[in-house]
Order: structure tokens, then C-alpha cells, then sequence
């Protein structure tokens, strides 16, 4: 009887309590106390009865899907358990890396083996219930009914909101506007914007949509509508805010090959932490990234150090914290430098391998150009750029002529690619054919250059830290070989000067020689497969637009490009960001309010909140409310936030539950994997008159299909078989994608049992578009939420990442010949130390001294962005943020746990208002803040909806008899550091950016504290 | 009485053979009397939070009541400083202060270890939440006993330990800091663990014999917030 029992629960049979203990009772209790005994024995009740507690994966009458998270951007494997339809409970997915810290099961095994197995996954991810049934979403459209901000809006029908945003017109003429709004096919048109100005392209950049929460392939879905078939180049992310200032670090390290990069959590044994919440936040997230450290530090084989202002959730198990001062992580990073440099802690071998043969000789999967020759001749007309064999030669073959010049031992100039040591610190002399003298140095001088012009104290005194620290934590970081790496993320260079705080931290890599080595500073290792080619082209199709002009963020564009620039030379009247890596949400919504470089005609902000979201963001209220400066706002959103309750028309979307479908390959480090987000549960929004949920998709197919735009409807899709296949609803595109995933992988044909397991999906409804055979891959790929075929040691050769970077800069010669549009002066292409200072040169620790405290925000363990006040679990745990006061200063102020006081800033009189907490854990004159609380929307207030039964998820749940929405003051408290953060005084009074970058700011905001 | 019912209510549940709790199930003969316990490693804590989120996803606890939280502690001084987490729950004692405590005999000890209440019996009359000394009850009040709500506490997820299940804390456990396991019958790492000398019981004190154990943070000064 008891290996009946055992059987039982072995092969995964559900048995709830009452019929198991039902069971034992007659049997098995029978047989060990007798019956009365037994029959007394189970006579209880279990709270979890009553509470009806979640089911689970093992339970009867459930569904399983494997899918992909999107609580935050990390990208981790769900299991989602479903019962009658309804979506209960996620837990990891056993075959996906990031739920099991880098060691997943093995993807062959068939799914029914794994459900037992117990896969983590983080509580933003377990506390999707929550999000997905949030009484406060919107399920139907809708369109103002009063001024802009008002918040009223009314219900539309789906196809008259479509016919009204396709073709313009007086669309508020019932409110007595008398204005003709534009209309989707007004843009549809090649007439240049400003005839004299052709450069800015056609009416077709009009349209900008700015993209929130938007993964791949959804974000190429909205690229296919922006770009591809109208033509408007205005498709821009949200990477600034996201944290652009670490990356434009690696971009200029990497020669823009590569922004993701961090150290290898698996193999590392000293981690620099810069600026990264690796315990609490970063991609990958808490339940990967933190986990397989903390796990490792458990067993005592990694050692980490945190720079930041605040001691993060990781300083519990941090070898070191070291507090530093906002805005100067570039300080901390020189100094560590210059004593790398001064006690020759540096790897030599490594820096001066001149070529990828050399280097690959010593163990290295990328080179580094620190021995190349930089002309360094303000006469030479090729000065600040690498000395080429050209240069030296003017009749070198064609191929010569390209490559780099070293010193080779003997000092003489030579060909990169001849030698495989150079010299590494050197300036010289060298002769062109002419006889002619050129002055030149070599890399790695011109970056010492940078770093000698300030000694270890002063860069100590900049960072605010003691010189012991920087020399202790040198000597460290110096002292495991090629196993010791930085991850830096958004902390390190989000503010103004951030690119020459990053860089240095990125190099600090190559100087111990640990880049794209296991262990090391490495990249991610791509996806398993193409999603978007293969048996079906989702990429091109005929009449697909060709893009022109430049960005209205004016990123990746150069002002000398421009008639303004002839008219007028330097300074622009905002700046533009040739070398940025790109992605300026911030900046494209000053573009806007300032229409510069053109102006915006529709505006359509897809999971976007800028508002909220972005320091400043309140300014931006002026910008919306704005008929002139936006024409027309569409907002794709689930909610109504801070932001659309200025738009026009609101669009329902599904959350990541029903849709968002998704190929997500890996962050850095490491991996090379696909995981596949596919709906776990029916959409939750209303439907087409043909049955297609309200969506995203939905809107942009039927825009297309109103304005007369390529790219969708029938005969949309080009098949590998030569026939065309429509994209009529968002499987159309999505399906095919994971056909070509599948067999771009080349997986094996799902058996008939996990074919029945995935026919459980709620993706598999579509599955007579695909082929039988595709259907049975697809299946394969669909069990499993992903392709993860290989392992963590399959990506590496030896020691070598086998899909690293190849090339690594100490110099950055793009960077070096790139001039600042506002002073018109060349940007340095190699370290300097720059203090944050403004486009127009403002040091705000200067000009805002009277405001004592710098302000910070981080990110929490269970929020991601500006929408998880409806994680109603974590809000719980967490029921509000709190203003964290070093208890140093709050002594000094008075200042006591539980004080209620006002923030003010220079930009912001009215500031924010929060709640005093004392604590040790953020640095003296510094103020922590989280981000995710002080929202005044989301239910977080009642908004004047009309029909609000209708258009809200919660229906009479969150309606009163009066018809108004009853409000959640649980998603209203706290504080956001957004609202109060420093706007830029010469220009326009807009957000503050980083003139390389376009970086926003997080962390020069400087605030006084009033007790209320 | 009181004292005889920690032993009396000898189940069945005993009898249920928890299978796959770690990656590599293996069938495992049913036998003897399990005694079920856990292990919290500090020094791989992260404070992340997934534990509470998944208790509370699976159990539907009322608002703002938590069977597991998280306490958290500065330690050292700035800028010396450090935060250290501590995972805490209720610790199915040998000795459980909760189950004398109550005048209704609605709380007792399964054979298996595990203190669990009997809503059929339970009056919300709150003297047990008062008597544990590691404040894991509290009051339901979207129940209603004779006395007022119902009280509620961690059974360590019986209903998932009986499908060969995992707590829920403890599958969200990303770092795995939270070892669970048999403690007669002691397996794969938890069993490692449980053989470490420097394992500590929250206020031994009390003479309570908790069966949740912990290995302190060995970067702090206090160690945890036992």
C-alpha cells in the first residue's frame, strides 16, 4: 500500500488532500492504527482548503506553458500554471539557463519528466496574476471627451478609431475643436518637410512612436508599421533611460560592435561592481545573475566589490562597499587606472599582442589596439586618426594601405599585422615616402596621457573616497589573473559626462587582459537561430520604404550634415549625438517639444509613460497638452497612466500573458540560447468584429490595411516555398517566426505526447497555418519555452568565448573625429577625466550648491518600471519607498525615521514629498529614493471615464453605482525622484543630457530637505 | 492533553514519501517517521523576495499577513556597513509554544514535524499567536471563528509536499539558501548541511527546539537576525 501511495505521487497523478487522505485513511491508516484512530487522525482542516490555495503543475485539469517572462527585461523562462483558463501561478523553467543559474536540465529531456522538478523564478515574475487581472486595465478603446489631461474619455468602436487615425480629419469637433487633426495617411506621402532643409527627409518622419516595454519581435512588428512601410525613421526605444550611460562606455570600447557586456557570474572570482544592482535588478535578473554569486560567494569562490552610493542588497555578502559620490564612477575607475598603471598590474602580453593572430596565440579570443600608432599632428590632415600603412606609403596596394602601424621592438614602424609583439608606451617620429616627419603615439600613451593629468588623491577627493580604497581595491582587482572582471550598469555614466566615467571601467578589462575570456568581461552569445528568415521572410516585402533624415532625437547623425550647420555653424540649437549608441526617448520628446529638428504630426507612445518614467519627465506635461507640438497622440497602453491621460486615443493592449510574443536571446554574459514568449492564457481584451483581440498588432494591421500601407494584409509574406502568406492577426507573423526559429535550430520533431501537451497552448489555436512538419518542430521548440541546446561550456573554446568581441579600443578613432554640435570642439577619443558638466559647460555641483543633498533613485527586487504598483504581492511586502537619510545626516538635520518631508530642487520649487528613513546604508550627503511609488495614476486615483463598467477589467469591482472608478490608494503612495530631478536651463528647460550621448541624468539632481 | 496531542494526531501523512526534492529525483523507499525541516543559508540570502511573493501566490494569505518574510538588518557602521537578510518562518518546533496555548486543541503536530492548525476548530481566539515566540501567526480575518478570525501560519506547503512537491518558498529559492528535507532521512546537499557544527536556531532560549535552522552570514558582525 505504501509504494502505492509512493507510485502515486511519483507519476505525477494529482491527488488533492481530501481524496488522498480519503485514501490512506481506508487503506494504509488502517493498516498502521486501526481505523478509528486514522478516521480521527485526518478529521482537519487546512486553512489552504478554505483560502483556496493556487493550483499547481501537478494538479488535475491544468495547462502548462513554457514561456518567457517580461516583468522586467531580463528575459527569464516561465512555467505558468492555468487553471480553467486562468492563469495562477509562475514558477522557472527547468530548461531555461536563467532559472537555473547557468545550469539547466538537459533540453532533450521530454517535458513530463521536468514538472516536478522544482525552477525559481523572481517575485516580479510570480506576481503576474496580479498584473495580467488587473481590475485597472483597459480592454476597450478610447477616445478624449474633454481636454487634453482631463482625463475623460469615452468608449469608441474599434473600427472607427481605426478610420478616424487613418484618415484625420475634425476629430473632436463634437468638443467644439475646430482643429483638422492629421491623419495616418497625410504622412503617406514624399513631399520633403522643409524644401530648403532636404536633409530632414519627408512628411513621413512625422509620425514618432516611442517604444516602452517592446522585445524583439514585437518591437520589429512596430518596425515593419514605422519604418518598412510608412517610411518614417521615428521608431525610437527607451535605451537612454534603461541606462545608456554604462553602455556608451562599451560602445566606444567595442568600436560599437558591442554595449552588453558583463562580468562572467559563473566563472569570475573578483567582480568590480559599478553602478549595478546585481542583487536586486540587472539583465540577468535576481533570479540569475544574484543568485549564482551569492551561491558561489556561499562557497567562498567569488569575492565581489560595490561601487555606488548606496550599499545595494549585494553589499550583504560584498568583500568591499565603497560609497562613492554620484557622478563619479569615471573618477573612481582613473585612479584605479593610474595605480594599475603606475605598479604595472597591467597585462603587457595581452596589451601588446598587435593583431587578432597574436593575441589568439596567447589564449585570446580578441585583440586589443593599445600599440597602434595615433597621428598626433595638428598639421597632419589625418591628425587624431590611426596612422595607416597609407599614411606612410601613399602607394601601399589597396590592402596594405588599410592596416594599422606599430613599433616593433626595434622601434621601427611596421604593419599591425606583420609582428606579434609591439611596443606598447611609446611617441615617435616616423617617416612617410616623402621623407616627411609625422608625430605619432602610440595608444596606450595617449590613454595614460589622459589618466596622468590627475594624481590618486585628487581622483580619490573626486570620488569622494579615501586613496586607500582605490589602491586596496586596484590591488585586488589585480590579483586573479584573467578571472577578474567589472559589471557595470546603469549607475556607472547615467548622468551628464557619463561616457568618460564608462569608458575607463570598460578598460579596466583590458588592462588585466580578462575581455571575452571565461570568467572574464564577455558578451552574450546570440540566439539559437534567426526568427525572422529561414522558411518565411519577415523582414522584406515589396514596397518596403527606405528610410531618410535623421531621428527627431538627432542620434547616429551628424549636425555638419545639416543646413542649419552651413547657415550657422556651431552652436546647434540642441545638440546631436553622431556617436550615440542610440535609443534617446528623452531626447525625441524634447525634439518634439522643441519641433527640432522638424516637427512631430502623431504621436504614438507604446508602453510608454515619459512623465513617469524619465527625471524631468513632469516637464513634458507642457509638451503633451500641446496641440501644436503634438498634433495627434495615440497611446498603445494596458492602463491609464501619467502620461496618455493626455492622448487622444488609447489603445488596449494585451500584457505579456496574452501576447507580446518574443524571441529573447541573452544578455551578456555568455549563452547563446532563444527563448520563445508565447500567450499562456486566452487575450483579456476585447475583440474585432472578426474576432482578433484588441492589440498592438491588431491596431497596426488595420492602420495599414485603412491608409493603403505595404506590409500587411494578404499576400503579405513571402515564403521560402515561393508562395505568399497574409498577416491578417499577430499569429500570422509570430507562428512563422518560431517556424523559422525551429528549424533554423534544426530541433527534432516533438514526440505525439509533448505534441499534445503543446496542442494545449493557447498559440497552438493557430497552428493550421504551419505545415504538419513544422508544427511537430515548433512543438519541440514551444515544450520547452525556447531553444537552449547549449550548455555554458559549449560556447567556449579553452579559456576563449567563441562569440566574443574581436577587437577592443583603448583608442577610439570615430570617437576622436566627432565634434561637439554645441561648442563645436573634438571629443576625446581616448580617457579623460570630464566632471559632469552640461552641454553648455554648467557644473550643477557648482551652480546648485544651496541644495546640499544629491538625489538618487535605484531599482527594487520585485518592480521593474512604471507599472508594478499592480503587483499587489510585492506590495505587500513593500507597502510604499521611503526618502533613506544617511544617519549621520539626520543627525546633523534632526531628522528621525518617519519624518515627512519635501524635497525641492532648482528646477522643481514644489519638489516631492515622502517619508524619512535613517539609515547606514547610503552614503553621507546622498539621498535614496526607489523608483516604481509616487504614481498618480493606475488607479491610483478616479478618472472621469465614461462606460467605465465596460472599459475597465475589474468591471463592477472598481465602478460604483454612480459609474465612477473607485480608486486604489495602494498604488498612489510614495515618492518618485522623477518628478523633481534637474531640467536643463539653456535649452528650453528640457530634461538633462549628456552631450556625447544623449544620456539622461539620474544622478546630478541636487535637492534641499524641509521638514513638513 | 495538550502535550499528548502533539503526539496523538500520528497520520498518515507520515507515511507520505516526498519524492523529487532535489534535481536529481530518485525513488526513495518510504520508511520510518519523517521529520521535516530546513536549512537557510545567509551567506546566500539575497533578500530577493521570490519566497514571500511564492507564499503568497500559493497560499493566498490575507492582505499585509505573511507565512514567510524576509527581516532585514544594517550591520556595522557606516560606511562600514552592510545590509544582512534574514528568511524567517514559522519553525515547526519540537517544543511548539503554539499548540499548549490553545484552549480549542485547534493546533497540533503532525507526525512529519509540521505544526498546523484545524480551521474546523480554530475560534480565532489569538492566544496561540501571542505564545510563539517568532511571531509566524496571525489572524485571518476574512474567516470568521467564534472569537473573531481564524488564525493562519506556514504548514510548509502540505498540499505541494504531498504531490512531490517542494514548499513554494523553497522552489522560488533562486540561490538556493533554502535547504528543505527530512531530517531522519537526510539527502543530497541539505544532508551536508545538516551535518555543518555552526548551524543556529532562532531564540534558543525559549526552549522551543526549532526545526528551522540557519548558518549566519559570515560578512556580518551579528550574522543574521536570529
Amino acid at each position: 500500500m505504501k509504494k502505492e501511495i509512493t507510485n502515486l505521487i511519483e507519476s505525477g497523478i494529482s491527488i488533492t488532500r481530501r481524496s488522498f487522505l480519503k485514501f490512506t485513511a481506508a487503506a494504509a491508516g488502517a493498516l498502521a492504527f486501526g481505523v478509528d484512530k486514522a478516521k480521527a487522525a485526518v478529521k482537519w482542516l487546512s486553512p489552504r482548503k478554505v483560502q483556496k490555495s493556487a493550483a499547481t503543475q501537478l494538479d488535475k485539469d491544468v495547462k502548462i506553458v513554457h514561456s518567457v517572462c517580461l516583468g522586467c527585461n531580463a528575459r527569464c523562462g516561465v512555467r505558468a500554471v492555468v487553471e480553467s483558463g486562468k492563469l495562477v501561478k509562475h514558477s522557472g523553467n527547468p530548461y531555461h539557463p536563467y532559472n537555473n543559474r547557468f545550469e539547466p536540465i538537459a533540453y532533450k529531456t521530454p517535458v513530463k519528466e521536468t514538472l516536478t522538478l522544482p525552477s525559481p523564478v523572481c517575485g516580479k515574475s510570480q506576481d503576474m496574476p496580479n498584473y495580467a487581472y488587473n481590475p485597472y486595465r483597459i480592454i476597450k478603446p478610447l477616445k478624449r471627451a474633454g481636454e487634453r489631461g482631463s482625463a475623460k474619455f469615452e468608449l469608441i468602436e474599434w473600427e472607427q478609431m481605426i478610420s478616424e487615425i487613418a484618415n484625420g480629419g475634425k476629430l473632436f469637433a463634437h468638443l467644439g475643436e475646430d482643429t483638422v487633426y492629421p491623419g495616418v495617411k497625410d504622412l503617406n506621402k514624399d513631399d520633403l518637410i522643409d524644401p530648403s532643409a532636404p536633409e530632414l527627409g519627408t512628411v513621413r518622419n512625422g509620425l514618432v512612436f516611442i517604444g516602452g516595454r517592446d522585445q524583439n519581435a514585437r518591437k520589429e512588428f512596430s518596425d515593419r508599421f514605422v519604418k518598412d512601410a510608412l517610411g518614417s525613421v521615428n521608431r525610437v526605444g527607451h535605451t537612454d533611460i534603461c541606462g545608456i550611460g554604462f553602455r556608451m562606455g562599451n560602445h566606444a570600447f567595442t568600436e560599437k560592435q558591442e554595449v552588453e557586456i558583463k562580468a562572467d557570474p559563473f566563472s569570475a572570482e573578483y567582480i568590480l561592481v559599478f553602478g549595478s544592482n546585481i542583487y536586486e535588478a540587472l539583465q540577468p535578473g535576481v533570479n540569475c545573475y544574484a543568485a549564482t554569486v551569492a551561491k558561489r560567494h556561499s562557497e567562498d569562490k567569488v569575492k565581489f566589490t560595490i561601487v555606488d552610493p548606496r550599499a545595494t542588497h549585494a553589499s550583504t555578502h560584498a568583500e568591499n562597499w565603497i560609497p562613492i559620490k554620484p557622478g563619479q564612477d569615471g573618477a573612481f575607475a582613473m585612479g584605479l587606472i593610474r595605480w594599475i598603471l603606475e605598479n604595472e598590474r597591467y597585462n603587457k602580453e595581452f596589451l601588446t599582442a598587435p593583431n587578432p593572430k597574436a593575441s589568439d596565440k596567447i589564449g585570446h579570443a580578441c585583440y586589443i589596439n593599445a600599440t597602434h600608432l595615433v597621428i598626433a599632428d595638428d598639421k597632419h590632415k589625418n591628425n587624431r586618426k590611426f596612422l595607416r600603412m597609407s599614411d606612410l606609403n601613399p602607394a601601399a596596394s589597396k590592402e596594405e594601405a588599410i592596416a594599422f602601424v606599430v613599433l616593433s621592438k626595434d622601434n621601427m614602424p611596421a604593419a599591425f599585422d606583420k609582428v606579434e609583439d609591439a611596443v606598447l608606451d611609446a611617441e615617435a617620429m616616423v617617416k612617410d615616402s616623402s621623407g616627411k616627419e609625422i608625430k605619432v603615439k602610440t595608444a596606450f600613451r595617449l590613454m595614460k596621457e589622459g589618466v596622468m593629468e590627475h594624481s590618486i588623491e585628487e581622483y580619490a577627493k573626486l570620488a569622494g573616497v579615501e586613496k586607500s580604497q582605490i589602491e586596496k581595491v586596484a590591488k585586488e582587482f589585480t590579483s586573479y589573473g584573467t578571472r577578474a572582471a567589472v559589471t557595470q550598469y546603469h549607475g556607472a555614466g547615467n548622468y551628464i559626462s557619463g561616457t568618460y566615467a564608462s569608458y575607463p571601467v570598460a578598460i579596466l578589462n583590458a588592462l588585466v587582459g580578462s575581455v571575452d575570456r571565461k570568467g572574464g568581461y564577455m558578451k552574450g552569445g546570440g540566439g539559437a537561430a534567426a526568427w525572422n528568415s529561414g522558411l518565411y521572410d519577415l523582414k522584406d516585402f515589396s514596397g518596403k520604404k527606405k528610410l531618410q533624415g535623421p531621428i527627431i532625437s538627432r542620434e547616429k547623425f551628424a549636425y555638419e550634415k545639416t543646413t542649419e550647420f552651413k547657415k550657422n555653424g556651431y552652436p546647434s540649437k540642441r545638440p546631436w549625438f553622431p556617436f550615440s549608441k542610440g535609443g534617446l526617448c528623452v531626447e525625441t520628446m524634447s525634439g518634439i517639444d522643441q519641433q527640432y529638428p522638424y516637427p512631430c504630426k502623431i504621436f504614438i507612445s507604446y508602453f510608454f509613460n515619459p512623465i513617469y518614467s524619465i527625471p524631468g519627465g513632469y516637464r513634458y506635461v507642457e509638451t503633451l497638452k500641446s496641440r501644436e507640438k503634438v498634433p495627434l497622440h495615440v497611446s498603445i497602453d494596458i492602463g491609464i497612466n501619467e502620461s496618455n491621460i493626455y492622448a487622444d486615443y488609447i489603445v488596449p493592449d494585451v500584457t505579456y500573458a496574452e501576447g507580446h510574443y518574443g524571441f529573447l536571446t541573452p544578455h551578456a554574459p555568455a549563452l547563446k540560447f532563444t527563448g520563445v514568449r508565447t500567450p499562456t492564457i486566452e487575450p483579456l481584451t476585447g475583440k474585432t468584429a472578426d474576432g482578433r483581440p484588441f492589440s498592438e498588432e491588431t491596431f497596426f494591421i488595420d492602420i495599414a490595411k485603412a491608409a493603403g500601407l505595404p506590409g500587411f494584409g494578404d499576400n503579405a509574406i513571402k515564403g521560402k516555398d515561393g508562395k505568399m502568406y497574409p498577416l491578417n492577426k499577430a499569429e500570422d507573423f509570430y507562428l512563422r517566426a518560431i517556424a523559422n526559429v525551429a528549424s533554423g535550430a534544426k530541433v527534432p520533431e516533438a514526440s505525439q505526447e509533448e505534441i499534445e501537451f503543446v496542442e494545449k497552448y493557447p498559440a497552438a489555436r493557430h497552428k493550421d497555418m504551419l505545415s504538419e512538419s513544422e508544427w511537430k518542430q515548433v512543438s519541440y521548440v514551444l515544450a520547452r519555452g525556447g531553444v537552449f541546446d547549449k550548455r555554458y561550456e559549449d560556447v567556449f573554446d579553452g579559456e576563449k568565448h567563441k562569440f566574443g568581441l574581436k577587437r577592443v579600443v583603448l583608442y577610439n578613432e570615430e570617437l576622436a573625429t566627432t565634434k561637439n554640435s554645441i561648442s563645436g570642439e573634438y571629443f576625446s577619443g581616448t580617457l579623460k577625466y570630464i566632471t559632469p558638466t552640461t552641454p553648455k559647460g554648467r557644473v550643477i555641483d557648482e551652480t546648485d550648491r544651496d541644495y546640499p543633498f544629491y538625489l538618487i533613485s535605484y531599482k527594487m527586487n520585485v518592480h521593474a518600471q512604471s507599472r508594478t504598483v499592480w503587483h499587489n504581492w510585492s506590495m505587500e511586502v513593500f507597502p510604499t519607498n521611503f526618502v533613506e537619510v544617511n544617519e549621520k545626516d539626520a543627525k546633523e538635520t534632526g531628522l528621525k525615521t518617519g519624518d515627512k518631508v519635501r524635497l525641492v530642487s532648482k528646477s522643481s520649487p514644489n519638489g516631492i514629498t515622502g517619508k524619512v528613513k535613517v539609515t547606514k546604508l547610503v552614503r553621507q550627503g546622498v539621498l535614496g529614493l526607489s523608483h516604481h511609488y509616487g504614481h498618480t495614476q493606475l488607479g491610483a486615483v478616479s478618472v472621469p471615464v465614461k462606460n467605465a463598467k465596460t472599459v475597465f477589467l475589474g468591471g463592477k469591482k472598481v465602478v460604483d453605482k454612480k459609474g465612477r472608478l473607485i480608486p486604489n490608494p495602494r498604488y498612489g503612495t510614495g515618492a518618485s525622484m522623477n518628478y523633481v530631478a534637474r531640467l536643463d536651463e539653456d535649452f528650453a528647460n528640457t530634461p538633462m543630457v549628456d552631450v556625447v550621448g544623449g544620456i539622461p541624468d539620474f544622478s546630478s539632481t541636487r535637492v534641499k530637505i524641509v521638514k513638513l | 492533553m495538550n502535550e499528548r496531542r502533539l503526539f496523538l494526531k500520528n497520520g498518515l501523512l507520515a507515511m507520505v514519501g516526498v519524492t523529487a526534492l532535489s534535481k536529481t529525483p530518485k525513488a526513495e523507499a518510504v520508511a520510518g517517521i519523517k521529520k521535516y525541516g530546513m536549512i537557510i543559508d545567509l551567506n546566500r540570502c539575497t533578500g530577493c523576495q521570490s519566497c514571500v511573493v511564492a507564499c503568497k501566490a500559493q497560499n493566498k494569505t490575507v492582505q499585509d499577513k505573511f507565512n514567510t518574510k524576509i527581516l532585514t538588518l544594517e550591520d556595522g557602521n557606516y560606511p562600514d556597513s552592510r545590509i544582512v537578510f534574514t528568511p524567517v518562518l514559522c519553525n515547526h518546533c519540537d517544543n511548539p509554544a503554539c499548540v499548549p496555548a490553545c484552549p480549542a486543541e485547534a493546533t497540533f503536530k503532525l507526525p512529519n514535524g509540521i505544526v498546523v492548525t484545524d480551521w474546523d476548530k480554530c475560534q480565532g481566539i489569538g492566544e496561540c499567536v501571542k505564545a510563539c515566540p517568532y511571531e509566524a501567526r496571525f489572524i485571518d480575518q476574512r474567516y470568521k471563528g467564534e472569537m473573531g478570525g481564524k488564525v493562519d501560519k506556514c504548514d510548509f506547503c502540505l498540499n505541494r509536499l504531498e504531490q512531490g512537491l517542494l514548499p513554494a518558498c523553497v522552489e522560488a529559492c533562486e540561490a538556493n539558501a533554502r535547504l528543505f528535507g527530512d531530517i531522519n532521512a537526510p539527502d543530497g546537499e541539505f544532508s551536508e548541511y545538516l551535518k555543518r557544527t555552526d548551524l543556529k536556531v532562532r531564540k534558543p532560549e525559549k526552549k522551543t527546539n526549532p526545526n528551522i535552522r540557519y548558518v549566519l552570514n559570515r560578512r556580518s558582525r551579528k550574522g543574521g537576525s536570529l
